[in-house]
């Protein structure tokens, strides 16, 4: 009975020799797993840069869109103006023409 | 040179509206009942211009007009009661006004009602380059000052377009031809 066991025991544990390619299949899937992770630090950085790209790109055409909305309001104040000081300028000068061909 | 920008850069804005605002004008504003008071430099004036379309005629026609201003500086105060301003508020800005630059060439006044209106040509190599208006009377002061190549009709006919009222006038000879009518 404990012979039986022993041989068992010897068979599980005795040595036994490799495949024939199961060193090129460790080295392959070592490779592999290198290759992926290599992909993946690649693709992250991808990724990070181009969440930087369209943060940056985002922004530039949100600061520029502030900046066409600041100008225009400058603008059609300055219009405003303008026009405000024609009409004062415009109404006083016919009211002078008037006093003077009046006379 | 350290000093010679600031002190330039100081200059720059008096020398571009060449007629300086008397700076006791500045005090009216708190017994005036209206103020206005518009400064425009050449760049403002630019930038306007980019909103007055070509396609409007009278915006395209006041683009045309305004093309070589350097400045436009308005103030107008309207006052509820007489007296509000003295003469020397305004004798400082004609003591400006004066020849060889600058001629009168136009002067109206009314004794009865107090009024009095002057219109000032400032012309240079046989340009005109600048216009100032001072109009009093007991209850109102407005001065303008216009930098830059313009005629004073031009901005006249101005009445009747964009908003610019046209005051309608009768000559004399107006209202003695329509009373030989009837």
């Amino acid at each position: 009975m404990m012979d039986d066991f022993e041989k068992q025991l010897q068979a599980a544990l005795g040595r036994k020799e490799p495949s024939p390619f199961f060193e090129a299949r460790v080295l392959g899937a070592a490779k592999r797993e290198a290759r992926d992770r290599r992909a993946s630090i690649r693709m992250w950085w991808a990724s990070a840069v181009a969440a930087i790209l369209i943060v940056a790109a985002g922004s530039a055409w949100q600061h520029q869109r502030s900046e066409q909305a600041r100008e225009d309001a400058a603008g059609r104040d300055a219009k405003a103006r303008l026009e405000v000081a024609l009409r004062i300028t415009s109404v006083k000068l016919q009211k002078i023409s008037q006093k003077v061909e009046g006379i | 040179m350290k000093f010679a920008m600031p002190v330039l850069l100081g200059i720059l804005p008096l020398a571009a509206q060449d007629i300086k605002m008397p700076a006791n004008l500045d005090r009216l504003e708190a017994k005036a009942s209206e103020v206005v008071n518009v400064q425009l430099d050449g760049a403002l004036i630019q930038l306007a211009s980019r909103f007055l379309s070509d396609k409007d005629p009278d915006e395209a026609h006041v683009k045309r007009l305004v093309g070589g201003l350097k400045g436009i500086y308005v103030k107008s105060f309207e006052f509820d009661e007489r007296g509000q301003y003295s003469m020397s508020d305004v004798e400082e800005l004609r003591a400006q006004l004066r020849a060889p630059l600058w001629a009168r060439i136009v002067g109206a006044s009314s004794k009865k009602k107090g009024e009095n209106s002057e219109v000032y040509l400032k012309t240079e190599a046989g340009q005109i380059t600048g216009l100032a208006i001072i109009v009093t009377d007991p209850k109102e002061l407005t001065i303008v000052s216009i930098v830059g190549s313009i005629r004073p009709e031009d901005i006249r006919d101005l009445g009747g377009h964009m908003g610019i009222p046209k005051i309608d006038f009768e000559t004399k000879k107006d209202k003695k031809d329509k009373e030989d009518d009837k």
